[in-house]
């Protein structure tokens, strides 16, 4: 924690300093239009109902519980990567990967620091997301605490754990854009965020759990809309977590190299 | 001690679509050095000489293509750890801290990276902004510092973990003369104090004034090493004595002839007959000598020494100054 929670305060200074509050209502408007708009189709297109195969697909027939938390855990997920994973190539655009590389600090307490800062803002986020669907007349049950609380640890982690790969790539070549919003699309069409995914075909859908999300969606959507308790969302705990962690620890072992070929590469990114 | 044998680091050449790519680069091709504690060492070259490269390899931010480099006998690749705790690198230039934070926040920060003990990070943060002149703009956001200000708090942030080895690439880049004057007196001061610093720079002066050895490169290979004075000694480029007399005597030019150096004789804007002599030896007295033997009467006389500049740039095969003289 010697170099975590340094970079965590770091980071909030640097954020309070550089955003002003209105920054905000843009991160905020892709979760409030998904969830917004899914209302508005559900309520003007489909007459307040989900189609026939939609409860079999989803496993629930709660069509804006199922959107609702499929677009706060979007917005997680975003805005926990852009964090994460930009942190070594903001470092680098600013001049300062090379001060950091320097240090004998681990990287793995340092993205920890960056990643526990942008929990902090991304969970507020959330929060003011839900309290619109909320206000608008979604009605989500009341959740498995344990279950929810396992399943938000174990998205943190498959969140976390994508991020520091994808941080490798972009300060290897030097680009952030095309990088995460690859990522993002991918995510968005396998993930099963606004849509169940078994409509995609079966390789996507294999796809689609080689990332870690798409299990750590199942589970908070057990947490939220089943009331699942803690043994029924294990599988996908644990495979949420497995993921993640595999995930992990091929970004450590590439964000060397790739701070390497940063350096030498010279210039920003 | 650091020290770097056969060292050699080459760049990959960029692949380009439906371009083959081109040969690999040798930045730094059989490096062998030696950076003592408790000295300045310096390392000099033209750009493109390859000494940001072995900088940053000594720094461990880069791998060598091949032979080996220790710090302290451990090697860098292997103990890149441990040997970025004993090490630290000031580059010219006002980047390397954060601008969003203030001068105090950033020698905090890192002084945490490097695991500074916190009973003493306080007080070395206190002495190394009273250090670096920047005491009373220490609660100042960086992004508002003027750029030698920026510079200031790069040259405190590369002290904040008390290195034993510092590698100053051109560490008193953008700075104000007196600004940069402290620094050198702080460099010389570390080196009493047992650190070991390597500085690359392109004020040769500043050179000259610290460093008791030198090692310069060309195109990645040592081309020389030596102390400074050996090192212009060495390259036997001419003293140049520059002569003006109050009048013309005839007699003197035959007692110049007669010395047997290269001399030219002109006259100066106020129509005064002028001798230019060059020789590798400093001929200034036998001259004096000779000219007032010879009835002439001396107004002025320079003599200039051939500089550790001319030295190097004859090493690397351009046209000197003293040529050019």
């Amino acid at each position: 924690m010697a170099t975590a929670l340094p970079t965590l305060r770091r980071n909030w200074l640097v954020t309070m300093r550089a955003y002003q509050w209105t920054y905000f209502v843009g991160t905020l408007a892709t979760g409030i239009l998904t969830v917004g708009l899914a209302y508005l189709a559900f309520h003007a297109i489909g007459g307040g109902r989900a189609g026939g195969g939609f409860a079999a697909a989803a496993g629930t027939a709660d069509y804006l519980g199922y959107v609702t938390v499929g677009a706060a855990a979007s917005m997680f997920t975003v805005r926990m990567v852009l964090w994460v994973a930009k942190a070594q190539i903001t470092e680098q655009r600013e001049g300062t990967l090379e001060s950091q590389v320097l240090a004998p600090a681990r990287r793995l307490p340092y993205l920890v620091g960056v990643g526990l800062q942008a929990l902090t803002t991304t969970v507020v986020e959330v929060v003011v997301m839900l309290a619109f669907a909320i206000m608008i007349g979604v009605r989500l049950p009341a959740p498995d605490p344990v279950t929810l609380l396992a399943a938000f640890v174990a998205a943190s982690v498959a969140v976390f754990g994508i991020s520091v790969p994808l941080s490798a790539i972009m300060i290897s070549v030097g680009e952030a854009h095309i990088t995460q919003n690859t990522l993002f699309v991918a995510m968005g069409l396998l993930c099963g965020f606004t849509f169940p995914p078994a409509y995609l075909p079966d390789p996507l859908r294999w796809l689609g759990e080689a990332l870690p999300v798409t299990s750590a969606l199942r589970a908070l959507r057990a947490a939220t809309l089943d009331h699942a308790p803690l043994s029924v969302a294990a599988p996908d705990l644990l495979l949420c977590l497995a993921l993640g962690l595999a995930y992990l620890a091929v970004g450590l072992r590439l964000l060397g190299p790739a701070e390497r070929i940063a350096i030498q590469r010279g210039g920003s990114a | 001690m650091i020290v770097t044998h056969e060292l050699r680091k080459s760049f990959p050449a960029q692949r380009k679509l439906f371009r083959p790519a081109g040969p690999a680069t040798d930045a730094v091709d059989g490096l062998s050095l030696s950076i003592p504690p408790g000295a300045v060492t310096g390392l000099l070259g033209l750009n493109g000489a390859g000494k940001t490269t072995t900088i940053k390899v000594l720094a461990t931010l880069l791998r060598p293509t091949s032979g080996s480099v220790t710090v302290d006998g451990l090697d860098v690749v292997d103990h890149a750890r441990e040997i970025r705790r004993r090490i630290n690198l000031i580059a010219g230039g006002e980047r390397m801290v954060y601008a969003r934070l203030t001068g105090r926040e950033n020698l905090w920060y890192f002084g945490q990276l490097y695991d500074v003990p916190r009973a003493v990070l306080g007080t070395r943060i206190d002495e190394l902004l009273e250090l670096v002149g920047l005491t009373d703009a220490a609660g100042t956001l960086v992004e508002r510092y003027s750029r030698g200000m920026r510079q200031r708090l790069s040259i405190a942030r590369g002290l904040i973990n008390a290195p034993a080895y510092l590698l100053l690439d051109e560490p008193t880049l953008g700075l104000d003369a007196p600004i940069a004057r402290d620094l050198r007196a702080v460099v010389a001061n570390l080196a009493r104090d047992g650190v070991g610093v390597l500085l690359t720079s392109h004020y040769l002066a500043e050179v000259e004034q610290l460093c008791g050895h030198v090692y310069v490169v060309d195109h990645g290979r040592l081309v020389a090493e030596g102390s400074p004075t050996a090192l212009t000694a060495g390259t036997r480029l001419p003293h140049t004595v520059e002569l003006t007399l109050a009048e013309h005597a005839p007699a003197v030019s035959a007692a110049v002839a007669a010395l047997g150096a290269e001399f030219e004789v002109g006259v100066d804007t106020e129509e005064r007959p002028t001798f230019l002599l060059r020789s590798p030896e400093d001929l200034a007295g036998e001259l004096a000598t000779a000219v007032v033997r010879a009835g002439g009467a001396i107004v002025r006389l320079e003599v200039n020494p051939p500089t550790l500049e001319d030295a190097i740039l004859a090493m690397a095969g351009t046209p000197t100054s003293v040529a050019a003289r």
